[in-house]
């Protein structure tokens, strides 16, 4: 039997600098989803050790669209899963002086900001929170979520439409 | 301005008068607060040290076996070719089906692989082939959905006593011991049934009780009734009324002395036991006792 090939999956460097690339963005995907580290990080566990399992039959190029796939189907499997309560990692941007009035109106505004994240539909927290936080490319968004471009356009539109509304109120 | 300008906006998309437009909006300081505050998220802290930790004692685990195998290497072609079938196998059954079921009193929403949604009412069951999907929009039903098709190749519903297919559409279709319906809230969906085929136009639905088909238009409705948390029944035997009561609230249902055969029109609320009794009983002209979990149906004394 001949080798594996080089740039094969199954090669243990091909494999890490696979899952250095796209395993925070699988465990954020799947997060962003169900609002559950425990869950998320399940799932990227997962998602690898079948990549790792099927290393032969996928190719390099493949392998990104294969671990998003897993996990999505792994998530549909667990749809039933409870309702979604999401945690953000603590801001980070520097502490500027800040009058306490203003620091109170922030810390309610971002309350209000995360509620209202939680409350949007599935598909809309996903592609919003993927754009916004990870950076993600609506074209990439829509790759991961086997939708077109346009409805990734949608469902920012919509998102932030709702997001508005929710926080003032409306 | 143009579809979807929001996204387009946070993607700086805008032409330069539409922006403009855009600023001079009153909601525009709004989405400008949004746009910061959500620049500062994270998601929660990833240890990707401590993942691929997990991951190699998972991956080696997985790689045990193939290591065994090479202990008896004059078996090893056989069992190689064991492992193989049965790993196709695997793949293959492990494939085939994907199952989401509700229980009685419990719902449940799916969307699947084309992002066409199915509701699934209580005590149902769907299975599908989330492989083959893209070639095959094929799906098994057991009990009640409503499904919202999105546009594509023929989508197919499989149920015990006929199938359903559509291109994209939205149908609900209830199946249930001696009940077949399936309604038709958008385009035109086929249904077949006895090996005869009938063509079913939006805002009609077809309904076999006990194996005797008959046609007729829906309220004019976009959704059925039961996504609204109401149960609605035209012209039904009561005993289906209350198969599905039983269904709602997971309550056992017995009667006495009441001819179940007799037609019921009229709807129930799926939330409100009370209510949803008195729905009942009170057109029939029957009584009912509450006792727990259990709810009898009864004739009035004349």
């Amino acid at each position: 039997m001949k080798a594996i090939k080089e740039e094969h999956v199954c090669k243990d460097d091909v494999y890490a600098s696979i899952f250095n690339t796209y395993s925070k963005t699988v465990f954020n995907y799947i997060y962003y989803k169900f609002g559950n580290e425990e869950k998320a990080y399940d799932v990227v566990q997962e998602a690898f050790i079948k990549l790792w399992e099927n290393c032969s039959k996928v190719a390099p190029d493949k392998a990104k669209s294969y671990v998003y796939t897993i996990a999505n189907n792994l998530y549909l499997n667990v749809l039933k899963a409870e309702k979604v309560r999401l945690k953000y990692a603590p801001d980070t941007s520097a502490v500027v002086n800040e009058s306490p009035d203003f620091i109170l109106e922030e810390q309610e505004y971002k309350e209000k900001l995360e509620r209202a994240l939680a409350a949007l539909p599935e598909n809309q927290r996903t592609t919003f929170l993927l754009n916004r936080i990870d950076g993600k490319k609506y074209a990439e968004i829509a790759d991961m979520e086997g939708v077109s471009v346009k409805a990734i356009e949608k469902r920012m539109h919509l998102a932030l439409k709702t997001l508005r509304e929710q926080i003032e109120g409306i | 301005m143009q579809e979807n300008y929001l996204a387009k906006w946070l993607n700086n998309e805008l032409t330069e008068e539409e922006l403009a437009k855009f600023k001079e909006s009153k909601e525009y300081a709004s989405y400008l607060k949004l746009r910061e505050a959500t620049n500062n998220l994270a998601a929660p802290d990833f240890d990707m040290a401590k993942a691929w930790e997990d991951l190699k004692k998972n991956k080696d685990n997985s790689k045990g076996k193939v290591i065994k195998l090479h202990a008896y290497k004059k078996y090893m072609g056989i069992a190689a070719a064991m492992a193989l079938i049965f790993v196709a196998s695997f793949l293959y059954y492990g494939n085939l089906d994907e199952k989401i079921s509700t229980q009685y009193a419990e719902r449940t929403q799916i969307v699947l692989p084309d992002a066409s949604e199915v509701q699934l009412n209580a005590d149902s069951q769907i299975s599908y082939s989330e492989k083959k999907w893209s070639q095959k929009r094929d799906i098994a039903l057991q009990g009640e959905a409503f499904f919202k098709v999105a546009k594509g190749k023929r989508f197919t519903v499989t149920t015990e006593s006929g199938t359903v297919a559509v291109l994209g559409t939205q149908f609900n279709v209830e199946n249930r011991e001696g009940y077949f319906e399936v309604a038709c809230y958008e385009g035109l969906v086929s249904v077949t049934y006895n090996k005869e085929e009938i063509k079913l136009p939006a805002g009609n639905s077809l309904v076999v009780i006990n194996g005797e088909l008959q046609t007729m238009a829906i309220p004019n409705t976009k959704e059925p009734s039961w996504i609204r948390n109401e149960s609605n029944f035209k012209s039904i035997p009561l005993k289906f009324v209350l198969d599905e009561f039983e269904r709602q609230f997971n309550i056992e249902v017995a009667t006495e002395n009441i001819d179940t055969d007799q037609l019921f029109t009229g709807s129930f609320s799926n939330t409100d036991k009370e209510l949803a009794l008195q729905s009942i009983s009170t057109p029939s002209q029957v009584k009912f006792k509450l006792e727990g979990n259990k709810v009898l149906f009864y004739a009035e004394t004349p």
